[in-house]
This record gives C-alpha cells, structure tokens and sequence, in this order.
C-alpha cells in the first residue's frame, strides 16, 4: 500500500473513494496520532501553503479541528468571518469562491447549510476543496476520524457491526459513516423511527430498524447522532423524551448490544435527549472524547495528502 | 365467580369460524372452557343458564364511541356509555379522543383507564388523539401513549388537513405498527353543511356535503398509507365509491381497513325527511345506492367493523333548527337490533353480519375477545334474532336520547349481556 497513490485532486465526500484510498488516509492518520501525542507537535509539511477555513455554518469542533491540523503542519491557516463578510452583503456563492480563488490559496476547507454547494464551489477554484460538510450530504473526514477511531480501539472493521442510530434523515454524518464502514466492509445498521429514516435507506446497504433494542443485538460499536432541538416540535417527532424513550441511549438499550460495545457520538450531545450523560461518559466504552482527537489526525492526513496532489503553479488552467 | 357456569341449548354463532349451530357455553372463572353441541343441559355445572333456543354470540365490540367524559358529562359519562352498551350487547367500546381535555397524552389514557374501571360494566380503551389537542399540526406522543394502552390514534371528527403533517404521523405510528383511524373528510367541501348533497338536499334548501369531501380525503388517505407503509382504518366510509377505493388499495397491498357507521347501513338521505335534526350525523346519511353498495360489501365481508358511532348529544342541542343542530346520534344500544334487522332483510348470515361488530374489529386491535374459543374472554350476548319490536327513544338507557332510529321498527333483540362471564345486562 506504501505505493498506492491517492488521486483526488479535492475530497467532496466518502462517494468516489475507494478501499484504498481511505486506508491510506487512515495509515496516513496513524502516523499524525503519534506527532499529535508528542510535545513538539509540529511537522513543516505544509510550510509555505495557505489554508482557508471557510465555514458558512457556524461551527466551533470541526473549524477548530481544522485550523489545529493546518497549523501543526507548519501551514498559513486563514479562518474567514463569513458572518462579517461580503456574503452577507449580498455577494453569490460563486463570487466569493472567485474572490477568494485569485488569493492563490493551496487547500479550502468549506462546510455550508446547502447540499451541493461544496461541489459547486470546488468546479469554480484551482485549489484543493475538502468538504467540512454540505447540507445533509455528506462529512467526510467525520467519517474518517469515526473510521480510524474505531480501528485504533476497537479493531479491524472488515466483519464488524456497527449501529447508528438517531436522526439519520438529517444527517451528514450518518450519510458519510453508511459509505465510509460499507467500504471498509462493516455491517451497517440504521435505527430510527420512520420519520427520520431517509426514502430508500434500505438500498444504502444497511439494515433498517424501527426498535432500536433489536437494532443493537450483537452490535460491536453504537454510534448515535445529534438530533437537533427543531426536530422535537411535533412535525418530525412528539418530544424530547418520548424520544429518549425510545431512541435515547441509556443502560437497558445498550445492554441488547455486544458485552462492551463501544459507543460513539459526532457531538455535541444532547445529554438526555440522545444519549444517558452516564452512557457518554462511561470510562472505557465512550470513545466520544477519542473521536475528537482522531478528527485532527486524520485532518492531517488529508491536508497533507491533497497539497500533495495540487499540481505546480502554471501548470493548472 | 368461582365455579362452572354453563349456557346450554342456545344458537351458537360465531363469527370468527363461521360457526351457527345448536349448543353451548361453559365458563370458569370469566373465560370460556369449553363450547359447542357437547355443552347441553347435563354439563356438570354450578349454574346452568337455558338460553331456550335464542342466539348466544361474541358480545360486540364497538370501535367508535363518544362520551362527554371528560369535559361534557351532561352529554354521557363512561357510567350511563357502558350502561348503554351493555343493554345494547357491546361488550367492548373504545372511546373517540374528541373530548375536553383531549385525550392526547398518557396521564389521559390513564384517566379514562381507571375511570373506566371503576364505573363501566364493559371494556372501554381509549383511542388517542394522532395530534396535540387534535389541532393537526403536531403529532401527539404516539410512542409513549401506546404503550400506555391505546386502541389506536386517529383525530377524530377533525381531520388532519394538513397532508404533510398526516404523512409523518403516519410515518412516525408505522414506526411502532400503531393503527391509525381517520375520518375521510375534506372540511373545504363540507364545512357548514347539514345533509348528503343532491337534490333532495336542494328541495330542503339545505347545504349538502358532496361526497367528494370523502373520496379527496380517502384517496389522499391512502396514497399516504401506501407509502409510509401505516396501518390505516378508514374510519366511517359512506358512499359505494370510498369502498371501492378502500378495496381496490387493499388488493395493491395496502394495509388499510374500513368501518361503517350502522347507520350508513339502515337509513339513506330521504330519511332526513322533514328537517329531522336527530338524522344530521357525519358522514350524513347516503344515497340509496350508497346504502346498498355498503350492505354488498357487508355481504361479501368487505367491511371490517361497523360501528355505532355513538356520539350522545343533549336536548337542547338537537331541537334547534336544522343548520344550527349539533351532528350526531346515539348508537350503543340500536347497533346489534341494527344489524339484525339488516341481515334478516337481506337474507345475509347471521355469522357473517355479525363478523364486523366482533372478531373483524377484535383481530384490528389484537384483542382476545370477540369470539367463542377456548381460552377468549367470557364476552357474550344472548338475543332473539327475529324479535320484532319499535324503537322508542324515551327508553334508551344512554343519558343522551338523540337517536335516529326513534320508532323505527326492527327484528331482532338483546336478551342478556355477559362481559367475562359475568351477567351486565339482563332483559326485564
């Protein structure tokens, strides 16, 4: 694998990659857990290259995250206002990317509310785009870090089963996680109540569940989603604790699962809505704290990996 | 009750097998133990009941049931509902959430379960409401209230408008295989209305609703049921093409069921004759060919439960002129002799006229009930099937007297009425 070359110029989603390309993401990652664990974190991979963060959502783990990775790989790490900027003035999404393209940045990092709109962005710039999240499309380097998390603690994902749970409807997360473990051979399952499974999520390669205590029979790792507070108004589901109920993660649901599941959560959580505060904290289950640590290694190897990939100046266009 | 009580030398009719023949019950300790011909007067029993040759049948069990409990008691409480039921033969009644407050949360159906307990004769569930005081706009704590003990969601008499709303509900009650009713009726069309449109509406000079109100709602119905894959009752159908409908999506594999107000089956638009305000109901009375087409799916076991449609409304309510009226009528007790005289009429069995008051809806909830087995609930009713005698509605025992059937003449009557072996009603 030491030879195999990724090949993609921006990483938009988990769509598109293969097996490959996401172990030598994850390997890759491997290595930067090991510099993040040091006391001088710093490689000069990236010196001379200039990051753009360009979060049209607000966010506060996944822009961190990013601007960590950039700058512990020695590179110029931007981070625009977009709630200040010439996009709320009225500018289009398309001149903003041309705005910021003629500043000759080498990586953009882009999350925005709207499906789509990263893809778009990155047909319209030189440089390399990694989406930090569009819409309810995709996230891939969550499911990246979830990926690598899982394999550093858990072990070879080929074989395993692996539950998500919560409001996949909505959700990037889930999208991104159901291509990521399909890849990397895992069996998927998907618990939820209807309202907030997607039309054809059967046909995702994952098996659905309603009853989230069948769902978690012989689970090895549980990962549950946020569901967000508009969701619980009465359109998509009754409440917050009928919810929980039902679909909360707490000690009696987890106990249908594998003796020592592990269990996940993108954050930030819902404590009692759902996940059970004693659940998420549980000292050698909850990887959740893990997963945050993940996400800047693996942030590392992407970055690295797709400067890698930008071709030289004068040769684009 | 400890001991055996045995029923011998009735007419045994049971829906649920086709069963109509000569023999008995034995119950112990309120369940049926044994039944059939080899039941007979020499049973060795500690009570032994001669039901004399008249018919011994599954007590009815009643899907659609308003009471003013709580919020209107001077319209019914559970008490004088049961009361009624119980002479009318219904064993088991589930009650409509239309009331004051609405039964839209589990402290709600707790209520109503421990009203009921301690006052009724018979079994009452409470049906909860699909939306937050039945506003149609944000669905009630589906999960939570059925496993509280809920018969099934539906909104009542104020159907969900708003389709996106009723498709997540729908899509959220599939979820936990809940059943949900609905009223097809599309209030655009039939707000303000007082009768079935047509021209005997037209020589009253009254508003009619069109039956389109019913086909719009009930084709939108079941396109939603067909997609999200719910569990739907098509809740009081009243016209030849909603049946057709309901039939047509059930053999395209939609999990849909229909009920049918009894009256539906016994009365038609002509009968609200000289602006009779105790004949305004929804769905209004049909036409004539609607009222036989229903009776053919009765025939044909089309129907899966008749209901009275109970909804008690008082004096002073009712003798207003026509337009100001409250709808409704009362049911409990004229829904069996209904039937009866239905199935004498048209020549229908008395095991398949019955199916849709007994097993046809017990098998809708999962009930034990409503049927003569082994190991089912000592639910039964004793009647004389042929018994000619006039409605008058100064007799009925339901606290509110609006019935329709008020000298009206029928063929059939309840004799006794035992809900888990225990004597409710008895005939003086």
């Amino acid at each position: 694998m030491a030879d195999y070359a990724f090949s993609h110029r921006h990483l938009l989603g988990i769509e598109g990659l293969n097996r490959l390309d996401i172990e030598t993401l994850l390997e890759l990652g491997d290595k930067y857990v090991e510099l993040n664990r040091r006391r001088v974190k710093h490689a000069d991979t990236l010196a001379g290259r200039t990051l753009v963060n360009l979060f049209f959502e607000n966010s506060t783990r996944t822009q961190g995250s990013f601007e960590i990775a950039g700058r512990r790989l020695g590179a110029d790490v931007i981070t625009m206002p977009i709630a200040t900027s010439s996009v709320k003035k009225g500018e289009t999404l398309i001149d903003t990317a041309m705005t910021l393209n003629a500043m000759r940045p080498d990586l953009l990092v882009i999350r925005h509310g709207s499906s789509g709109a990263v893809k778009l962005l990155s047909r319209k710039v030189d440089c390399a785009v990694i989406n930090a999240g569009d819409g309810t499309h995709e996230h891939p380097t969550q499911a990246l870090l979830d990926a690598l998390t899982i394999r550093r603690r858990v072990g070879e994902i080929s074989g395993m089963r692996i539950a998500i749970c919560g409001d996949i409807l909505h959700s990037r997360v889930a999208r991104s996680n159901v291509a990521c473990l399909n890849i990397l051979g895992a069996q998927v399952r998907l618990i939820a109540p209807r309202t907030l499974t997607p039309p054809g999520a059967a046909d995702w390669g994952a098996e659905v569940f309603t009853d989230m205590r069948k769902g978690l029979a012989g689970c090895d790792v549980v990962m549950m989603l946020r569901l967000q507070q508009e969701r619980m108004d009465g359109a998509y589901l009754p409440s917050a604790r009928e919810f929980f109920h039902f679909y909360g993660l707490d000690a009696d649901k987890l106990s249908h699962a594998n003796p020592n599941a592990f269990i996940m959560h993108p954050g930030p959580m819902n404590r009692g809505v759902e996940i059970e505060s004693g659940i998420a904290d549980h000292k050698t289950r909850s990887l959740i704290t893990e997963q945050v640590e993940m996400g800047v290694a693996v942030r590392m190897a992407v970055l690295e990996t797709l400067a890698k990939n930008a071709p030289e100046p004068g040769v684009a266009k | 009750m400890t001991g055996l009580t045995a029923i011998y030398n009735a007419r045994l009719i049971d829906p649920a097998t086709g069963r109509d023949e000569v023999g008995g019950v034995l119950i112990e300790n309120g369940v049926i133990v044994e039944f059939g011909p080899s039941v007979m007067k020499t049973a060795a029993a500690d009570v032994k009941i001669d039901a004399k040759g008249k018919a011994l049948a599954p007590g009815l069990i009643d899907l659609r049931v308003k009471t003013g409990e709580p919020g209107a008691e001077n319209k019914e409480t559970l008490q004088t509902a049961s009361d009624a039921a119980a002479a009318g033969g219904v064993t088991t009644f589930v009650v409509m959430p239309d009331t004051d407050p609405v039964i839209d949360s589990v402290a709600l159906v707790d209520f109503i379960q421990r009203r009921a307990e301690g006052v009724a004769k018979v079994k009452v569930y409470p049906a909860g409401g699909l939306t937050l005081g039945l506003d149609g706009a944000k669905m009630s704590e589906i999960g939570l209230i059925r496993e509280a003990g809920a018969a099934f969601f539906t909104n009542g008499d104020r159907p969900v408008e708003d389709a996106g709303v009723l498709r997540r509900a729908m899509s959220y009650a599939s979820s936990f295989d809940a059943l949900v009713a609905s009223r097809p009726d599309t209030p655009a069309l039939s707000k303000n209305t007082v009768m079935n449109a047509g021209a005997f509406a037209a020589r009253l000079g009254l508003r009619g609703a069109p039956p389109e109100a019913e086909w719009i709602a009930l084709e939108r119905d079941l396109m939603l049921a067909e997609t999200t894959g719910v569990r739907l009752l098509a809740d009081c159908i009243s016209t030849a093409r909603s049946l057709a409908a309901v039939e047509r999506a059930r053999k395209a594999g939609v999990k849909v069921s229909c009920s049918v107000a009894s009256y539906s089956l016994f009365f038609n638009e002509l009968d609200v004759g000289d602006y009779l305000t105790y004949c305004k109901v929804q769905p209004p009375f049909r036409s004539e060919t609607d009222r036989m087409a229903l009776i053919a799916g009765l025939k044909r076991g089309a129907i899966d439960a008749v209901v009275s449609a109970h909804d008690p409304q008082p004096t002073e309510d009712k003798r207003l002129p026509i337009a100001d009226a409250a709808f409704g009528a009362v049911g409990l007790e004229t829904l069996l002799p209904c039937l009866l005289s239905i199935a004498i009429r048209e020549d229908i069995p008395l095991a398949q006229a019955l199916k849709p008051v007994t097993s046809g809806p017990a098998d809708l909830l999962g009930l034990p009930q409503g049927r003569i087995a082994k190991g089912a609930p000592a639910d039964l009713v004793l009647f004389d099937p042929a018994a000619p005698w006039a409605c008058d509605r100064d007799d009925l025992v339901s606290r509110s007297k609006n019935s329709p059937f008020d000298g009206r003449k029928f063929e059939g009557r309840v004799l006794r009425t035992w809900v888990n072996g225990q004597t409710v009603y008895e005939r003086g």
